[in-house]
């Protein structure tokens, strides 16, 4: 008797599925699995599109309470902290959770059909970058609801203003660190599959525009989003460790007894046009450097 | 040639005027905002004129090339649409058409960039100032210090007006400097090079009065800075240009631009002022005094925030009632005060040791706090070391 041996060794008549093999192994996911486990860049790019699409929404709402506000002078709707969480959250949200999600959403729709690719490269960590930003905008959007309300310093988020917001900061910094990831994560898969997963014949120079702005795009993002990573981790450390990354403004500390006494030292460059201000042939700092490198110096003395 | 620039900005004036919004009973304010502003402050010192004259220049020029290339666009669209028969030109590519749109528009920058470099130098030449203040952003004041100059040793502090601060609260704004008017304004004498040094005690701020053409941050631990030289008499308004909390919208700037003869009274009444006012650091004050001293110093520091009633509210720690408050350790609430917490900000720079024990002094007996408790300003002094 002849059998057909069909996948995994199991005997399986001429169709070539199985007797009791279910479907399993053929079709795509149904159901909250196709969305959760996806793979392909059509249904990750629409989870892209349609989480921007929300957030969009949330940004929105925030600045029409803002317009709100402001459409007469005087206070009508908020007071003045609440009125500076408002713009700083509209300024996250529209940024980090909806333009940049709305791009990557396009970019995994169209990068693959553009240039020929079946897909777009790493397929798993391509949803990984997706779902994380799931909890990152819960993070960031709940932080209205923590005490001392969402962060109001300003999307910028500059110190020293940082250092006197509440617990929302930290929520908010720890949904940027996510955030970034997410970014720096995708932004290597669209540089592999550009790179390596062109069609025959598709040259680099026959790429749509598009593309070609995605490739620099993802290229700016891998620089940039370590250094706004080692920012906010300055700002999380200074409010909470007593670092003074965004404080530094001297180059090292020769001698320093807490509360009375420091001497420190701060490097200048000779070649700036300021030291010749006073005589030509003799370089000399002027008076405002030396204030504010004593001005600087006063902040590490606490 | 240079009115010409100025002329076609005001032209755009026209437009704006006939919009008619419902009113609110306000006029324009001389060298601040007018009723239905369309254009840049009316210049009031030559850096701000030549800003404006760049702003109209590079206006005309953007206003010229979308004219031209718009028109160029629209044109083709029109007159060469498929439907009228047109026929797409059958070529690839044109390298002196490549080139020529390459150099003309560098050849365009570089034009704009030849007046605007002038301009931007001569804002950074501080060099050989009349007279030298300091501005100090704090939360939420700006303290004003006359280093050199005319006038050496002046220094006081230029709060909002808290009638406005209240109006704002209530959603019912008056006047024309609504959120403009301080107590303190800036006094400089008129065509002099003032140069204003920007400094902060906190957080960053930043100084901008539009009239004069300046803007300068002022950044805790730096030292910067910027000049002006006023053309006319007049007080000119600005405000604070860099979110730094709660009160960022409340913190103006009023410059007060008086003649020489004017100024020269001024500097002789401040610092009699100054010599009235010095307080005994050492004085032994009655509970009377301390209290009435401390319900002003609470009313133009505190009451924005705590309210005048005590209670705080949005965040902020009512007084009334307060454990701090009420502690019988003293030390407790002066540290508080000295050093801010949280979103309180710090107060042992803007206050003197006198008015930190009045205004400790009052919160301690005001409203339903009785503890009978007088602090001196002698222990707040010893608090600060």
């Amino acid at each position: 008797m002849s059998a057909v041996i069909g996948p995994h060794g199991t005997v399986v008549d001429a169709t070539g599925h199985g007797h009791d093999e279910h479907h399993e192994h053929h079709g795509a996911p149904h159901g909250w699995r196709r969305w959760v486990y996806a793979t392909n860049h059509k249904d990750i790019g629409t989870m892209y599109l349609v989480f921007a699409f929300t957030m969009f929404m949330v940004g929105g709402v925030l600045a029409l309470v803002i317009r709100a506000e402001l459409f007469q002078p005087g206070l009508q709707f908020v007071n003045p902290q609440l009125f500076n969480q408002l713009t700083t959250m509209h300024g996250l949200i529209m940024v980090f959770g909806a333009i940049m999600p709305a791009f990557v959403g396009f970019a995994n729709w169209m990068v693959p059909l553009q240039i020929g690719a079946p897909d777009m490269a790493f397929a798993r960590m391509n949803n990984l970058s997706f779902w994380l930003l799931i909890p990152a905008a819960v993070m960031l959007v709940s932080s209205f609801f923590l005490p001392g309300g969402a962060p109001a310093a300003g999307w910028t988020l500059y110190a020293p203003l940082t250092l006197q917001m509440g617990p929302s900061m930290d929520s908010g910094i720890f949904a940027l660190h996510i955030l970034g990831a997410s970014s720096i994560m995708g932004s290597i898969i669209i540089i592999v599959t550009i790179l390596n997963m062109r069609a025959p014949g598709m040259t680099l120079m026959k790429m749509p525009l598009f593309c070609w702005t995605w490739l620099i795009t993802a290229c700016l993002l891998i620089a940039v989003m370590p250094v706004l990573a080692g920012a906010i981790t300055m700002t999380l450390t200074d409010r909470h460790f007593g670092t003074k990354g965004h404080e530094t403004l001297v180059d090292r500390v020769v001698r320093l007894e807490k509360g009375k006494r420091i001497a420190a030292l701060k490097n200048v460059t000779i070649n700036e046009a300021m030291f010749q201000v006073h005589f030509s042939h003799r370089p000399l700092a002027p008076g405002v450097l030396i204030l504010e490198a004593m001005a600087s110096t006063r902040v590490v003395i606490v | 040639m240079r009115s010409l620039w100025l002329a076609a900005g005001r032209l755009a004036l026209i437009p704006g005027t006939m919009l008619a919004l419902p009113a609110w009973a306000v006029n324009d304010l001389a060298g601040g905002p007018a009723v239905n502003q369309f254009n840049l402050h009316p210049p009031a010192s030559a850096i701000a004129e030549d800003q404006q004259w760049m702003h109209n220049f590079m206006l005309v020029i953007c206003v010229l090339i979308f004219i031209v290339v718009f028109g160029v666009m629209f044109y083709s669209i029109v007159m060469h649409r498929k439907s009228k028969g047109a026929r797409a030109a059958n070529f690839h590519e044109s390298t002196t058409v490549e080139i020529a749109w390459t150099v003309v528009p560098f050849i365009i920058v570089i034009l704009m960039a030849l007046p605007a470099t002038r301009v931007v130098v001569a804002m950074k030449d501080t060099s050989s100032a009349d007279l030298t203040v300091k501005a100090t952003g704090i939360q939420w004041k700006w303290g004003y210090d006359y280093l050199k100059g005319e006038g050496e040793g002046i220094g006081f502090l230029s709060t909002l007006d808290p009638a406005q601060r209240e109006m704002s609260n209530a959603g019912k704004p008056q006047g024309d400097d609504y959120l403009l008017k301080v107590d303190n304004p800036l006094v400089v004498p008129v065509d002099k090079k003032v140069r204003i040094i920007t400094t902060a005690n906190d957080v960053i701020h930043a100084f901008y009065v539009p009239s004069l053409g300046i803007q300068e941050t002022a950044l805790p631990g730096f030292v910067r800075d910027t000049w002006f030289r006023a053309d006319k008499i007049g007080t000119y308004y600005g405000q604070c240009s860099q979110l730094c909390g709660k009160e960022h919208s409340y913190m103006p700037i009023q410059v007060k631009v008086v003649s020489q003869a004017d100024y020269t009274a001024w500097v002789e009444g401040k610092k009699k002022e100054a010599k009235a006012l010095a307080d005994d650091p050492n004085k032994v004050w009655e509970l009377a005094g301390l209290e009435e001293r401390g319900q002003g110093v609470y009313a133009a520091n505190c009451q924005v925030c705590h309210q005048p009633n005590g209670k705080g509210g949005n965040g902020v720690k009512p007084l009334d009632g307060s454990p701090v408050v009420l502690d019988p350790d003293k030390l407790k609430q002066i540290h508080v005060v000295l050093n801010g917490q949280n979103a309180m900000p710090p107060w042992k720079q803007a206050l003197s040791d006198t008015d930190i024990a009045s205004v400790i002094t009052f919160t301690k007996n005001h409203w339903s706090n009785a503890t009978g408790q007088l602090v001196q300003p002698a222990e707040v002094a010893a608090a600060r070391k």
